[in-house]
């Protein structure tokens, strides 16, 4: 468009679009952590991350609506997602192990259908919308321009999401055991641990990643149906081109896709939708396995 | 599977002899007027739609005390899940079977367009569109059949239009949903605009996906761009999103912004202090403006029976049915030609004010109502304040506009 842009516009930008990879990358990390271990292609995934942000609205007004009811509807609304994926492993995922990608992705696909219309009822159909704590309202100057208090808490809460499950697969014994899992399933069940527990474990903490998001983004969006079909194929895409089953491919796979976006409606905003699927073909036809290893 | 059809259609028949004997104890030869509802009550668009349909229930409870042509209106839902050939089968269902003097419907501009033409035109029913905002609907695809008691996007762009106009502004940013009501509201906003004032200029364009979570990367980039003022086109789960997204950027104390439905109540509600302050937006309906006894009757009596305030789907609803109503006692008989005969040109009385079915287009003279959010303690959020009052004829396209549009 010939126009210059300053070194301020281009940080601005990319400080907006750190913090939406930053989101996405939790959620889509949780997918990858499930299709790794699993096997599984969740497409419910992003149903799970919209029934972790209307369960924090719930908690929320439950708690009066304020800055407590939202640190605490944090911490609680992954749980309550949690607990749905704990029964949703427990009573129908732990049968279909052994069955072929395409049964388990038709499955995760009516499940999908299931838990939306779930969340209809129970919810209903209107615009929700909960406030973000009086600390995290309103913006600060960056780079010349404003930039919300909320993004920048992103930025601060991805990278602790990041070490926690860095902390979680290389320090912990189940952390471990699912890292192996992941690798080589028969081999960790063949030396005598009860792979049945891991794979519900890892599950459960996929899903608890969805919730996390979903109670993330809950304040900068309206809470709504239809949230899980906007996000699913995005977090389908950054597994994808991240590396399949690869935590840190979603991470790499979150960057380019919240960065190319933000660079994106800098330079073109007419067509700025397009451009991370461009990213995505560029490197699906550069690395067809994605950026780092795909453990399939 | 024959025996299952006759069986169906036993039991179907039978409903219909039971509804027809409660319904029609006084008047056995008169018949009643039946109404055909296509609409989305699933899904995302469900609310808006409940809320026409309680508005149109509200007014046929008025409407049914005295009577239409010595029976009375009645009228049967179909669910469209917001897609067009669900709307198209069940719209062909209701005429062909149910056998419906009217079709009414729905949200989904789409499935209000295809209706229209394939099934309206076509078997010469009519049908009152309440919902959809497209401008196609009564202009380029307008016929003698179809009719809509709605606001749609050439009337909200031409009143953005005109109310910008009168503003210094000279440099602006467009953004939007990318869908064709964002495209459609943004090019009839713009048009009006460089119409009235040719010295304006538009020195960019944003457009995302409907229902995009996060529009900061919008927003900085078009404060950097440093326009006079910026124009957004969205709807739907959008608008809480640019609404939030204006609040956390504090964009409406830097940029002067204009949004159709800014000043929707159904919008800034569920935000509650989170609705931005200062944002220019238009409406064609508010329950709590203007303050006159029709309005306040109606709002009272809606709350009453539904436990809160009507939104404009109620509005159009409502005039919805008063319109049906209206137009069969001037016909003064159930004939399809007499009563759009009757339609056309006819004048109700409505909450907000005499409106009118024109006869060029059959489109309902909508006021706009443009206004400026402000924080209201009564409500606990932002609502419309400053309100200027577009009439339906300052707003809405001239008949020759329309003619030209119908390639007449």
């Amino acid at each position: 468009m010939g126009q210059t842009f300053t070194f301020a516009a281009l940080g601005s930008q990319f400080l907006v679009g750190l913090s939406r990879a930053m989101i996405l990358f939790i959620i889509s990390a949780g997918m990858s952590f499930v299709l790794g271990v699993l096997r599984v292609p969740n497409v419910a995934h992003g149903s799970l991350y919209m029934i972790g942000a209307f369960s924090a609205f719930s908690i929320t007004n439950l708690l009066g609506g304020g800055s407590t009811g939202f640190w605490l509807a944090l911490i609680l609304a992954p749980l309550v997602v949690a607990l749905v994926s704990l029964i949703a492993e427990r009573s129908l995922f732990c049968h279909l192990y052994e069955r072929e990608h395409l049964m388990l992705l038709l499955f995760t696909f009516a499940l999908m259908l299931i838990l939306g219309d779930l969340v209809k009822m129970v919810w209903g159909a209107d615009y929700r919308s909960i406030m973000a704590p009086e600390l995290l309202q309103g913006s600060v100057n960056i780079f010349d321009s404003p930039f919300p208090r909320y993004n920048l808490f992103l930025l601060i809460i991805g990278p602790l999401v990041g070490i926690g499950l860095l902390l979680f697969s290389n320090k912990t014994k189940i952390g471990k055991i699912a890292r192996a899992a992941a690798v080589d399933r028969e081999m960790v069940g063949a030396i005598g641990i009860n792979v049945s527990w891991v794979f519900a474990f890892a599950f459960v903490l996929g899903c608890f990643l969805a919730g996390l998001g979903g109670a993330l983004v809950s304040p900068t969006m309206s809470v709504a149906i239809g949230m899980d079909h906007d996000i699913i194929m995005e977090a389908f895409l950054i597994v994808t081109i991240g590396g399949l089953g690869n935590m840190w491919g979603a991470l790499v796979g979150s960057l380019i896709f919240g960065l190319t976006q933000a660079f994106g409606v800098l330079f073109w905003p007419q067509f700025a939708i397009v451009f991370p699927y461009i990213a995505v073909v560029i490197v699906l036809t550069w690395k067809p396995r994605g950026m780092l290893k795909s453990v399939w | 599977m024959e025996r299952r059809f006759l069986k169906t259609s036993f039991v179907i028949l039978g409903a219909i002899l039971a509804v027809s004997f409660i319904l029609l104890p006084v008047h056995a030869e008169a018949r009643n007027i039946k109404v055909g509802i296509i609409d989305c009550y699933s899904g995302p668009a469900a609310v808006f739609c409940e809320d026409a349909l309680n508005g149109f229930k509200l007014a046929l409870e008025e409407i049914n005390k005295k009577g239409v042509c010595g029976g009375k209106i009645e009228f049967t839902t179909r669910d469209t899940k917001f897609k067009v050939d669900i709307a198209l089968n069940m719209a062909k269902e209701l005429v062909m079977r149910e056998k419906v003097d009217i079709l009414v419907g729905t949200i989904n501009s789409g499935a209000a367009l295809a209706v229209s033409d394939a099934v309206a035109k076509k078997e010469k029913v009519p049908f009152m569109v309440w919902i959809s905002k497209t401008e196609r609907i009564t202009g380029e695809k307008g016929h003698r059949y179809v009719f809509s008691t709605g606001e749609n996007t050439a009337m909200a762009g031409k009143a953005g239009g005109v109310a910008l106009s009168k503003k210094p502004y000279v440099k602006y940013w467009v953004g939007g949903d990318d869908y064709s009501y964002g495209h459609d509201i943004a090019n009839a906003a713009w048009r009006n605009l460089k119409a009235l004032k040719p010295e304006v200029k538009m020195i960019g364009k944003s457009w995302w996906k409907p229902g995009e979570p996060d529009l900061s990367p919008y927003i900085t980039a078009i404060l950097g761009a440093k326009p006079d003022a910026v124009i957004f086109c969205t709807g739907g789960r959008s608008m809480t999103n640019i609404m939030k997204a204006v609040k956390a950027t504090g964009m409406a104390e830097k940029l002067p912004i204009w949004i159709h439905t800014g000043t929707d109540h159904a919008v800034l509600k569920p935000l509650g202090a989170e609705g931005p302050e200062g944002v220019m937006g238009t409406m064609d309906y508010h329950f709590y403006y203007p303050e006159t006894a029709a309005n306040m009757a109606f709002v009272e009596a809606f709350q009453a029976a539904y436990g809160g305030p009507p939104g404009f789907p109620a509005f159009h609803g409502y005039i919805t049915a008063h319109f049906i109503a209206e137009a069969y006692k001037k016909a003064g008989s159930v004939n399809t030609e007499k009563f759009i005969d009757a339609l056309e040109g006819l004048k109700i009385a409505s909450p907000a004010g005499e409106l009118e079915m024109r006869a060029c287009d059959h489109q309902v003279t909508l006021p706009m109502y443009l206004g400026v959010t402000k924080m209201s303690t009564k409500y606990g959020c932002v609502i419309s304040t400053d309100i200027i009052t577009m009439t339906g004829e300052e707003v809405l396209p001239t008949c020759e506009e329309i003619a030209k549009a119908r390639g007449k």
